[in-house]
């Protein structure tokens, strides 16, 4: 049952667990580079197995944003410093909305900019600043049993392309896709319109209807959006409730102060 | 054309798989609250890219809508995390997770972890230092009585 | 009023109801007047007794052999105990298809002497108990025990089947543990009553064998014949029409096996060798409980089994082979024993088993002349070791509770009437004529005479040597005890007196008796024609066909034991009052042989059985205590530990760790996908 596609997608696997293991931060001392070029060679391998999805521009313009993506995130998992973590994490987080666009998904990727970029990713930045200055915490250059979560991560990306690998090769177990619409008029319906953003502001505040004689039921979504903005207000005053507290000082029962910063020598700028 | 949307949805579920363990590993192995919240953060981005490959494939808006609800989810869940994340620092002056462990059995002891790495601090440059000025240095003696060279 | 059944009810019927009344009332009500119940009932149990022997003697005689069966019984039927069909054996001979167990009782010539001889006894112990129990606490608990006693006793002997044979010879030995371990505060004591409910356990286990072998061989337990479903007679084991069917007892391998488990049960219950070893012990009961148990009455238990079980045992040959060497080897070695010890009580006990091996060697002879004289014996016995231990009964209560014969001498005009009626007891246990001992061992040395063989004549030579010993022994306790320099044991503080009439009536009573009963019933064999008609003995008449004694050899069997008993009496009064320094030279001599060592530690035979199976029943022990306790309890302690320590090993992932928990989901996030996937 192991083909060879199988069997270089378990490969890819286990050399990505074992890079990313060096990868992390730790204690002893480790090649983080070449870890990080087992990692790359693993997860490549593991990404050769797949079809393209297009002809050679579209597959190389895949190919750069997804390893943008994958390679931001890997650096944001494994820098010591937390400012750069993060940063990395935004960069990752811009080449997951250039994939979102080349999904077709425009109102998504500009909305992933704004609100995770640029609202999420902002505050996390403030509150490290707030609450580690120097960035030099024992505690961030020390991963807690790395083995243990690169073999589990290699191992779930294992099994989730083993599965996908078994749905390409079996034809009977990959659901026939609805077709892209060609025509304009099915362009006009379905997910691929070019006026995205209307329709899918259409689809947001609408509710949902019925199935006709010629149409498939009508989607919408309207209560799911409330929710969600009821959700937003909850957030923002449990949040506000919270922090509100926080400003004023309590006295600590059982303080147990951890230095945050070294002793002794200048500040670095 | 089928064969491009199958392509299309199998790389792009292996990326979102990708992205999935790779915060899955940060999340485990990372100790500061900040990160760990950060490495969640991408996990819900690879799970956006799976919801929205499907969504495409199978030509329904749901997947986009999930991904949009899964944003606003994610706001939320930042600000109160951060909010939290603040009451504990102020609580114990430091970002560990591990420095929070009562919720452990009543007879266990705590996880004391071995001597912490300590990255040697890079030593404070040297600067010059520089006499007061305006005074006589004073010259050592072995350098008055020179000879010139002959 | 005076017909057999009711009597034959009546006798057990009468302790019976003294012991309940005893048992409810003699604490709060009747405390030192609670010998009234009992010694009422005896005496009436004695007259009716009496009675019944007349009425059984008298139709006995009318009797006769008219319907073709064997000798005279009369069946009273009670109820019935238990009723279960189809439960007849294969291969068995006889029975109804059903295990039918009924309480009935019999009235027959056996019975008849029998219970005469256990209520006569009994009423004199009691009467005597008044005396010796005065002040005891435990008065009214005695009464009872002696009274649950007599009922079972009188049962023993009365009822009719095997299986409630059983119940009773058990009760019986329940009350001979109760009563010598009536002092139980007492170790010794306590230790003496288990010793003989043990040892009587063994010879037990064999007797219910022997029970079991008779039901899978005659389908029937009863000793009667009853009626069968469909008219015609479903024989029992001993019954008249029974024993006159020539077919109906089973010989060869079976009999003999049967016989030697009965033997083995009597052997238990009247100490013989191997299971003497109880009645010694047993002397620590108080002095009536000896008299009347371990003399008179439950050892002789056996005696009377083997007596109704007589047509079994002649039907194997080598069965009376053993059962005769058996008592011949008891009887002697029992006296030698007897010869050097110093305890009156223990002399006496002695004496009992070996009076018991020379009526089992009677009834080893298993003619009819040996049956009856082992029963003649039996009845004169009874009377003569009844008051030779209630005289030193009397010794030990004016003494202060001492027996030790070193400890006392020159009694005889101390306790002059004691003094009399152990003479006459002693006489009779040596068997000088003209006391009842002469008639009764002269009758059982005829019958191992009679049997010819070479083997039975060593018996009778080894019987002959026994009965030397019994009457130097008996003698040697009595000058040790009453004659000689006047010496008074210092418990007693220098002053003592005779007993209380109520104590020195029954010994007067059984020295008459003594005197006179031997003649009695030798007056034309009357004794010997009366048990005949009894259907278990009355077989042996015609099954057995000895030779009839000649005259000549009878006055030689006669003149030989009177020589025996004489010389005996002879010999310790040479020893023990004219010549003590001869004694002391014997003594000595005696001691460098050993022989005197042996016979003090009465053949080791109690050590033996030490070794052979206490030591290892309690090594036995030691190893199950440790077993329970490492093992056993060890397991319930892993069982108890098992959780605990499971918990242990899993306590360690409660650590408060947030990245532990994260990593735990997440592990188990995998094994779910890796079993849905793979």
């Amino acid at each position: 049952m192991i083909d060879a596609g199988r069997m270089m997608i378990l490969l890819g696997a286990m050399l990505a667990g074992v890079g990313l293991w060096g990868v992390l931060p730790g204690a002893t001392v480790r090649s983080r580079l070449l870890g990080a070029v087992l990692a790359a060679a693993g997860l490549g391998l593991v990404a050769a197995q797949l079809p393209w999805v297009g002809g050679w521009v579209d597959q190389s313009l895949f190919t750069l944003l997804a390893f943008v993506a994958v390679g931001s995130a890997a650096a944001a998992i494994s820098l010591r410093n937390p400012v750069y973590a993060a940063i990395w994490f935004g960069m990752s987080l811009v080449a997951t909305a250039g994939l979102l666009l080349f999904q077709g998904a425009q109102f998504l990727a500009v909305a992933t900019i704004i609100v995770y970029a640029g609202a999420i990713l902002v505050t996390f930045l403030f509150v490290l600043m707030l609450a580690e200055p120097s960035g030099r915490a024992p505690y961030d250059r020390q991963a807690w049993e790395g083995l243990v979560s690169a073999l589990s991560g290699a191992f779930l990306v294992g099994i989730l392309s083993l599965t996908v690998a078994r749905a390409l090769a079996d034809p009977a177990e990959v659901v026939s896709p609805v077709p892209v619409p060609v025509t304009d008029q099915d362009r006009q319906a379905g997910i691929l319109a070019e006026d995205h953003v209307r329709r899918i502001g259409q689809v947001l505040f609408d509710l949902p209807g019925p199935a006709g004689p010629n149409r498939a039921p009508k989607p919408g979504y309207l209560i799911a959006v409330e929710a969600a903005g009821v959700l937003l207000l909850a957030a923002l005053v449990g949040a506000a409730a919270i922090a509100g507290r926080a400003r004023t000082p309590q006295p600590d029962p059982a303080p147990k102060p951890h230095p945050t910063h070294s002793a002794g020598g200048p500040r670095h700028g | 054309m089928a064969d491009r949307e199958v392509a299309l949805l199998a790389n792009y579920l292996i990326v979102g798989a990708m992205l999935f363990a790779l915060g899955a590993i940060g999340f485990l192995s990372r100790r500061n609250l900040i990160l760990m919240f950060l490495c969640a953060e991408m996990m819900l981005q690879g799970v956006s890219l799976s919801l929205v490959a499907f969504g495409r494939f199978h030509n329904d808006w749901g997947g986009q809508v999930l991904v949009l609800l899964v944003i606003t989810v994610a706001a939320c869940e930042a600000a109160i995390a951060l909010a939290l994340i603040m009451v504990l620092f102020q609580r114990r002056g430091t970002l560990d997770v591990i420095a929070w462990q009562e919720l452990r059995e009543a007879d266990q002891p705590p996880y004391v972890e071995d001597q912490p790495f300590e990255e040697p601090e890079p030593a404070a440059p040297e600067w010059p230092q520089l006499p007061l000025a305006g005074l006589r240095p004073e010259i050592p003696s072995e350098q008055t009585d020179y000879r010139p060279h002959v | 009023m005076f017909e057999i059944e009711s009597l034959l009810v009546l006798i057990p019927a009468l302790p019976l109801a003294a012991t309940l009344v005893t048992a409810a009332l003699g604490k709060p009500v009747l405390r030192h007047r609670s010998h009234v119940p009992l010694v009422a009932a005896l005496s009436a149990a004695v007259v009716a007794s009496l009675a019944l022997l007349v009425a059984v003697h008298r139709e006995a005689g009318h009797a006769g052999e008219q319907d073709g069966a064997v000798g005279f019984e009369r069946i009273v039927p009670l109820w019935t105990w238990a009723d279960v069909l189809n439960a007849q054996p294969e291969g068995a001979k006889g029975g109804t298809g059903r295990f039918h167990v009924e309480v009935v009782l019999r009235a027959d010539p056996l019975t008849a002497v029998m219970l005469v001889v256990v209520t006569a006894v009994s009423l004199l112990v009691a009467v005597y108990s008044i005396g010796y129990m005065h002040d005891d606490p435990g008065y009214w608990r005695f009464f009872t025990y002696i009274g649950l006693f007599v009922f079972s006793m009188i049962m023993l002997v009365s009822v009719s089947n095997f299986a409630l044979l059983y119940v009773f010879w058990e009760a019986v030995g329940l009350c001979s543990y109760l009563l010598i371990g009536f002092w139980f505060q007492k170790p010794e004591a306590a230790a003496a009553g288990k010793k003989a409910f043990l040892v009587n356990r063994v010879g037990d286990f064999g007797f219910a064998l022997g029970i079991f072998l008779i039901w899978t061989t005659y389908g029937t337990l009863n000793f009667h014949d009853t009626a069968a479903s469909g008219g015609g007679l479903a024989f029992g084991v001993l019954g008249r029409s029974a024993l006159a069917d020539p077919t109906w007892l089973v010989g060869g391998g079976t009999a003999t096996a049967i016989c030697l488990l009965l033997m083995l049960g009597a052997c238990g219950k009247s100490a013989q060798l191997p299971l003497h070893v109880w009645l010694p012990d047993a002397m620590e009961g108080p002095t009536p409980v000896s008299a009347l148990i371990h003399a008179a009455t439950m050892v002789t238990a056996g005696v009377y089994m083997v007596a109704r079980c007589a047509p079994l045992f002649a039907k194997s040959p080598q069965a009376q082979e053993v059962v005769a060497v058996i008592g011949g080897a008891t009887a002697l070695m029992a006296a030698l024993i007897a010869v050097t010890q110093t305890d009156l009580k223990r002399i006496l006990a002695y004496s009992t088993i070996s009076q018991l091996g020379t009526m089992f060697l009677a009834m080893g002879a298993g003619t009819l002349l040996g049956v009856t004289a082992g029963m003649f014996h039996l009845v004169t016995h009874a009377f003569f070791k009844g008051l030779l231990f209630l005289a030193a009964g009397s010794v030990m209560h004016a003494m202060a509770g001492v027996i030790d014969v070193r400890k006392f001498g020159g009694l005889r005009r101390v306790l002059p009437v004691t003094h009399a009626t152990f003479l006459v007891g002693a006489l009779g246990l040596a068997g000088v004529v003209p006391l009842a001992g002469f008639w009764s061992k002269d009758a059982v040395l005829a019958a191992v005479w009679q049997r010819g063989s070479a083997g039975y004549l060593v018996l009778y030579v080894l019987a002959l040597l026994t009965a030397l010993l019994t009457a130097f022994y008996t003698f040697r306790a009595f000058f040790l005890t009453f004659y000689g320099p006047k010496r008074l044991p210092e418990e007693t503080g220098g002053h003592t007196h005779e007993s209380p009439r109520v104590m020195t009536v029954p010994m007067i009573v059984l020295a008459g008796a003594t005197i006179v009963a031997g003649m009695a019933l030798e007056w034309g064999r009357w004794l010997e024609h009366f048990l005949a008609k009894t259907p278990s003995i009355a077989y042996l008449e015609s099954a057995s066909h000895a030779p009839e004694v000649a005259t000549g050899s009878k006055w030689t069997i006669a003149a030989l034991g009177t020589l025996a008993a004489a010389a005996g009496i002879g010999l310790a009064w040479y020893l023990y009052l004219a010549a003590p320094g001869v004694l002391r030279r014997l003594t000595k001599r005696m001691q460098d042989l050993g022989l005197y060592g042996v016979s003090l530690g009465k053949f080791f035979v109690d050590e033996f059985y030490a070794w052979l199976i206490v030591r290892p029943l309690e090594a036995l022990a030691r190893l199950s205590a440790w077993l329970d306790s490492a093992a056993i309890d060890g397991l319930v302690n892993l069982v108890g530990w098992l959780p605990k320590g499971a918990g242990a090993t899993l306590r360690w992932l409660q650590g408060g760790l947030i990245p532990l928990y994260a990593a735990l989901m997440v592990l188990g996030l995998l094994v779910l996908l890796g079993a849905l996937l793979i």
